[in-house]
């Protein structure tokens, strides 16, 4: 027993369990060693499970966990760290990491075992489907996949049309809305969704960040039992982990960011006598970026504060990540001039990392009508 | 290519919108890559036909009805996004800084950001207005677009403030982050409602937009009305609603209104003022929480156990400055933005504040008098023109309660003993003195 024990107290602390620093040195190998090499590949389709495997063994994939010290800062660096080298990466890591927190915070002892010691050491791999009910819930447009109840739990139907990190063997946190007699939707469930129960239907082409594994899920009847269920009801779950979410977000961003940087630097000394004249230097850049970095870090302490104030200093963040990788980016490629503009680049690669990192759910429109709206007093209907 | 007019006798073709990723089916146009016909009714395409976009099934598309586009607010010709001077805030404060701006200069890039449409009001009016029959369209002086128009400025209305970085002259706002040379924030206070008030259950009347919803709640016809907080807003709104002919319950913490302006005996003249028109004083009393009842009414549960049900409650329960957006940026904050008595600077030299959101020395001071000379001091010192300074004097304060006016000369200390100076049916007027001196004086 005892043996057993410190086998697998060993084992852990090689993984999420290690020190901030070596977690962020490992990282750090891995994005400027293998990850950087392959990440033009990764953006023309090649999905890299390899690497999220390292990454994983590193630590990077669970440090936001409670059983891992719910450090969300050293999750979101360690994104940073990945997505300077590979934003696809980055947005690979927040699908993995958002799916382990659902796993968590379900208390469910079936996700929360060995399951999810499985997916924080890179074992197993699943993502998020969450883009349609979050716009949903935010009256943006209506929840796509439909559960009805039947005896044991509840039979889901209806077509998602694009969730990435996911794949045979693979599952995905997702939200559908409880259908009673009439067509009314009472409440949501959240539920692990197992891919090999569903449909998975090839995209149509992506301008980038193509090896994000994204498909089409479909699903037909699919039985939802008390041993997938995430939430029921939905709703004050997602309301707890919320500003969680979207604030572990703001790694892939600062990345984007950080590697464009990297990129005006290289530049500097043959090209600063010309490139002198643009906008968006990198001193601006850098010291944007260190003031942004040290404000998501500063709410990372934080992650489950339920403050309304809270949230929106957490969605004007994440909106600043990606007007500050849009702008950082754009810079970035004009710094660099014809060699940022050849295919096999990565500034015009990271143009498209941070149109990505800007669009993605919740996009700059959502979180400024979202910020709107958490700002408006509430009045009696 | 696209069909020509149907001749099906189902009427115009009709489009059908996808709700996962937007694609329109016309029916005129068909869905070429998917083999369907110009001219193929949505009805009529086969079940498994999938969005040629995003791959979901034709239970996902709904009928599409094209949008109205969403309304532009008005916004004056001129002015390009140039970097000039971002006003926060369109209440009374904001737009008398920008007028006074615009006295001298007639150039310099005005932007204003507010969270509201930017019409321009009277404040103080809105706790007389019921009385006097006023609807909001005789409340509004102008609207935003027309004062952005007639200033030459560029107003954004609807629009949140909602992060600043002071060191690059930045505010982020909701649409979009705007760069200034000079920021002024004039965006007020917020009603502060004790624990326990819903705010979906209690109205709070602090700006025109709050005031036109209880207007129209209150048109339906007399109702019975609960004032939550017996403060100088509570009393006015109490009395304004008892003329408009509603039943009014006013409910202080205090044995009596205005605890903290008034004296026992000039108090005592004011609850029998109020009650000549037929006010319900319940003194002595909190609030612990809001329930909706069964019939529609909201009940309030009192502290002493008890319970009381209104049709409308109104919060008066005083206001507080948001600190969210000046202590995220580092600016130094008292119960409200600390400025500098003189400039009105706050603790960064290009950032100004003034009106209610403003504390000078830890108080907040929020009457409407000093704004001009708040306003008229922050102008001259964006345009770099010399100004003997803001010198602040206490406002002279007045109840605007018909049925026994009061004004107040010097604030009064808390603490100090009242003197009667005249006493007669119709009149009171009494002092505080310090060492002598004569610190404060009322008249009812």
């Amino acid at each position: 027993m005892s043996s057993a024990l410190a086998l697998r107290s060993a084992h852990d602390s090689a993984g999420p369990d290690r020190p901030d620093a070596a977690i962020l040195a490992g990282v750090a190998a891995i994005a400027d060693g293998p990850l950087a090499a392959a990440a033009g590949a990764i953006d023309q389709g090649s999905y890299p499970l390899d690497l999220m495997g390292q990454l994983a063994e590193a630590g990077a994939l669970g440090a936001h966990l409670d059983r891992h010290g719910a450090r969300f800062g050293l999750a979101i660096a360690a994104m940073q760290t990945a997505s300077r080298a590979c934003g696809a990466t980055g947005f690979l890591m927040w699908c993995h990491d958002v799916c382990g927190l659902y796993m968590e915070q379900s208390g469910n002892p079936a996700l929360t075992g060995a399951a999810l010691a499985d997916h924080v050491a890179g074992r197993s791999f699943g993502g998020t489907a969450l883009s349609n009910p979050m716009k949903a819930f935010a009256g943006i447009e209506p929840i796509l996949l439909r559960a009805t109840p039947v005896p044991g739990g509840y039979r889901v139907s209806g077509m998602l049309p694009w969730v990435s990190h996911i794949g045979e063997g693979q599952y995905c946190g997702a939200i559908a809305g409880v259908v009673s007699a009439g067509e009314t939707i009472t409440h949501e469930i959240m539920f692990l969704l197992r891919c090999d129960r569903a449909e998975l239907r090839p995209c149509p082409h992506f301008s980038g960040m193509e090896g994000t594994s994204t498909w089409g899920l479909r699903l037909d009847d699919y039985f939802v039992g008390p041993d997938d269920m995430i939430a029921d009801p939905a709703r004050p779950f997602i309301g707890r982990i919320r500003a969680a979410f979207i604030l572990l977000q703001c790694g892939m961003g600062l990345g984007v960011a950080e590697g464009s940087l990297g990129a005006m630097h290289a530049v500097e000394e043959t090209l600063g006598h010309v490139n002198q004249f643009l906008d968006d230097r990198p001193d601006e850049i850098a010291g944007e970026l260190a003031d942004l970095h040290g404000r998501v870090m500063q709410l990372a302490r934080t992650p489950y504060d339920g403050a309304t104030d809270y949230l929106i200093d957490v969605l004007d963040a994440r909106a600043q990540t990606s007007d500050l990788a849009l702008r950082a980016a754009q810079s970035s490629l004009l710094h660099q001039g014809a060699r940022g503009y050849l295919k096999s680049s990565a500034p015009q690669r990271r143009i498209r990392e941070s149109h990505f990192v800007a669009i993605v759910t919740p996009a700059i429109k959502h979180l400024r009508k979202e910020m709107a709206r958490l700002s408006r007093e509430v009045m009696p209907a | 290519m696209s069909a020509s007019e149907p001749t099906d006798g189902l009427g115009p073709w009709r489009q059908f919108l996808c709700r996962a990723c937007g694609l329109i089916y016309d029916e005129a146009e068909g869905d070429a890559d998917s083999g369907i016909a110009p001219g193929t009714r949505f009805a009529d395409i086969p079940d498994d036909w999938v969005c040629p976009v995003c791959g979901v099934t034709k239970t996902d598309f709904e009928p599409y009805r094209r949008r109205a586009p969403a309304a532009l607010t008005e916004v004056a010709p001129v002015p390009p996004r140039r970097r000039g001077v971002v006003i926060v805030g369109a209440g009374i404060g904001g737009w008398s800084v920008a007028e006074a701006i615009r006295s001298w200069d007639a150039d310099i890039p005005i932007t204003v950001v507010t969270s509201c449409a930017g019409d321009i009001y009277h404040k103080p009016e809105l706790s007389v207005a019921l009385g006097r029959g006023l609807s909001p369209e005789k409340l509004l002086r102008e609207t935003g677009g027309a004062a952005a128009a007639r200033l030459g400025l560029r107003l954004m209305a609807d629009t949140v403030a909602v992060g600043l970085a002071p060191e690059r002259r930045r505010l982020r706002t909701t649409r979009g982050i705007l760069p200034y040379t000079h920021l002024v924030l004039a965006h007020g206070a917020r009603p502060a409602l004790p624990l326990g008030l819903d705010p979906a259950l209690c109205w709070r009347v602090n700006d025109f937009t709050a005031w036109a919803a209880l207007h129209a709640e209150l048109a339906r016809g007399p109702r019975r009305v609960a004032v939550v907080g017996a403060g100088m807003v509570g009393c006015e709104l109490a009395e304004d609603l008892a003329r408009a002919g509603h039943g009014v319950t006013l409910i202080g913490a205090a044995g009596l209104p205005l605890p903290e302006l008034l004296p026992e005996a000039a108090g005592r003249r004011l609850l029998a003022a109020l009650e000549g028109l037929g006010i319900a004083y319940r003194g002595q009393t909190l609030v612990r929480g809001l329930t909706r009842a069964p019939g529609g009414d909201v009940a309030l549960a009192l502290d002493d156990g008890s319970s009381l049900a209104a049709q409308t409650v109104i919060a008066a329960t005083g206001l507080a400055t948001p600190s969210r957006l000046v202590q995220a940026a580092g600016l130094a904050f008292d119960r409200g933005i600390a400025v500098d008595p003189q400039t009105l600077r706050t603790s960064r030299a290009d950032i100004f504040a003034l009106g209610d959101c403003i504390s000078l020395g830890g108080q907040p001071c929020r009457f409407i008098e000093p704004v001009a000379r708040q306003a008229e001091v922050i102008a001259y010192g964006i345009l770099g023109r010399p100004h003997e300074g803001y010198a602040h004097s206490a406002p002279v304060i007045r109840l605007k309660t018909r049925s026994l006016p009061i004004e107040w000369h010097g604030l009064p200390a808390p603490g100090l003993a009242w003197d009667v100076v005249e006493e007669s049916g119709d009149r009171l007027a009494m002092v505080q003195r310090r060492a002598g001196e004569v610190v404060s004086r009322l008249v009812a």
